[in-house]
């Protein structure tokens, strides 16, 4: 069974660190691997696929370092973020190539195939260079699955594609994932692992912050404080009729408090608030003019998987 | 290793060279010679006649001169340095080929797309002035000493498109500053000078029948110094690529 193992590994550029002691053993099934810009992830995947020495630590491939020899190639294949392909090259001539240097027997029929696997067989004579974004990482999976390696790295795989692509990449992993190979894809959207990943890295400024299930790490981002800023018609009695909550733990006022300024509500409960919230303010008369989530940012988030 | 992956390989690196306007710029650089020559036809009275020093002056001043090395820039700096700047290195260094074949396979393809390009600029003018002082050998001669210097020049280049993402910038000031004008002036620089080496080919190849330069190297330095700038250059990029670490940018 291949397996894919970090122990400790750690890389770094000069007097920046961009991945920590990080430790992990993945199998087969689809592995997210969550953090924001800046993250890591890219450099963990690069270690993976063997196109970074580990500044410390291990990166292996079915127990033998992944930075080895090219053979490798044969069993495992990454999908880069960057967009560039050679946009001189039609979508077929792109897949083809990645077929030949890979020595399938018949590279046309592999090519054929993995263009049919990402619904591309409509464009795959058009060059490179006219595909759309999400076009271009389609190809770019295509080229990448022809050799059906076991081992699949994908960086950022869903940029650009629109709602349906996105869903239909899903499938084809899926499929992958079920023929028993490991595919690992990087992401700063949460909601792009929902349903797709069995499991789920977090990284934050290079280490790991966080790993479960997918449910697992929505609870933990879910269920944490919130602060919302709420401007409504009397901010000074809505104020006092949110304190009566109980999953409200502070209330603020802004500006001079006779309305305009808003208030600044904490709560451990998002769910119980945004429920209350509304009857609260009918209750007691109150229009509500604004309500604004003020920590909502993947960073913020992130922040608070630090800190726990 | 397999014969399929070494024309992909090759077949790659030659659309590469020829992407993005590249082909019309040396098809262009490939015809100044023929231009040249039919304004002098159409100019000199006695263009047959005086054929054979105006064909040498030529090879000698723009087509040796100026046309191998600017072809060879574009080329040689385009093999690795385009993969580079576009990211595209990846889908090689992601594929069960060692990177010293990829790296040889580019550098060879460099050198003919280079070669290539050299033999209309010198059959074409040949064709317009030709004369009985002017036998098929003089072109000839002058092609050979072409072949090295682009196996030379390239080499260099490759290197530099491999090591710096400014090599065309430094490529041109080379050509400009070592080719153009010092190893025109200076002895000592004549014997790092694929220039001088390309002369000095095709001079001991035409014998007494034209007199392209004075006093050409030897032929030993030639050789020595020649085979010296192959391996360099071809050895730097062959450590370059293999040592190469996916950074960000990639």
């Amino acid at each position: 069974m291949t397996a894919i193992e970090l122990r400790r590994a750690s890389r770094w550029y000069g007097n920046v660190v961009a991945v920590n002691d990080v430790s992990c053993a993945l199998g087969p099934g689809i592995t997210g691997l969550l953090g924001p810009n800046g993250a890591g992830k890219t450099t963990v995947l690069h270690m993976m696929a063997g196109l970074l020495q580990p500044s410390a630590g291990e990166v292996l491939i079915d127990g033998q370092a992944a930075a080895t020899d090219s053979s490798i190639y044969r069993r495992l294949t990454l999908v880069p973020e960057r967009e560039s392909a050679y946009g001189f090259l039609t979508g077929r001539e792109f897949v083809r190539m990645s077929a030949r240097l890979q020595r399938l027997p018949d590279a046309e029929e592999a090519a054929a195939r993995a263009i049919r696997l990402v619904e591309l067989e409509g464009a795959q004579d058009r060059k490179i260079a006219t595909y759309s974004k999400g076009m271009r990482q389609r190809i770019k999976v295509a080229a990448a699955l022809v050799h059906q390696p076991d081992v699949v790295l994908l960086d950022e795989p869903f940029n650009g594609m629109d709602p349906r692509q996105r869903l239909h990449m899903m499938g084809v992993l899926r499929e992958e994932a079920a023929r028993g190979r490991v595919i690992v894809i990087s992401s700063h959207i949460l909601e792009e692992l929902n349903d797709l990943a069995d499991n789920v890295l977090v990284m934050i400024a290079g280490r790991l912050a966080a790993s479960g299930h997918y449910r697992a790490i929505r609870r933990l981002m879910t269920d944490r404080p919130h602060t919302f800023m709420i401007r409504s018609s009397d901010d000074r009695r809505l104020a006092a009729a949110l304190l009566a909550d109980a999953s409200v733990v502070g209330v603020e006022l802004s500006g001079n408090g006779n309305g305009g300024g808003g208030i600044v509500v904490r709560t451990s409960e998002r769910s119980t608030l945004t429920h209350h919230l509304p009857r609260a303010a009918r209750d007691a008369g109150i229009r509500l003019l604004e309500i604004r989530p003020t920590d909502e940012s993947l960073e913020s988030v992130f922040s608070y998987l630090v800190e726990r | 290793m397999s014969v399929g992956v070494d024309r992909t390989l090759i077949w790659l690196s030659a659309r590469q060279l020829f992407a993005k306007r590249r082909a019309l710029i040396a098809l262009g650089l490939s015809l100044i010679p023929m231009v040249v020559a039919l304004v002098f036809r159409m100019l000199v009275s006695d263009a047959r006649g005086s054929g054979g020093d105006f064909l040498i002056g030529l090879a000698r001043d723009l087509v040796i001169g100026a046309l191998l090395p600017l072809t060879a820039v574009l080329f040689g700096t385009t093999a690795f340095g385009g993969d580079i700047e576009d990211g595209t290195l990846l889908y090689l260094l992601l594929k069960p080929v060692a990177r010293w074949r990829v790296v040889l396979w580019k550098y060879v393809v460099a050198v003919v797309c280079t070669a290539a390009v050299m033999v209309p600029a010198t059959l074409l003018p040949w064709l317009v002035v030709r004369g009985p002082d002017l036998p098929i050998q003089v072109p000839l001669s002058l092609l050979a000493g072409l072949a090295v210097g682009s196996a030379l020049y390239c080499a260099g280049f490759l290197a530099l498109g491999a090591w710096t993402r400014r090599a065309l910038v430094v490529g041109l000031l080379y050509v400009v500053t070592i080719e153009m004008v010092l190893s025109r002036n200076l002895t000592g620089v004549k014997a790092i000078s694929a220039r001088e080496f390309a002369l000095a080919i095709s001079q001991k190849l035409l014998g007494n029948s034209a007199a392209l330069v004075d006093k050409p190297v030897t032929t030993a330095t030639v050789w020595t110094m020649g085979t010296l700038m192959l391996v360099v250059g071809v050895g730097l990029t062959i450590w370059k690529v293999r040592a190469y670490e996916a950074a960000e940018r990639l």
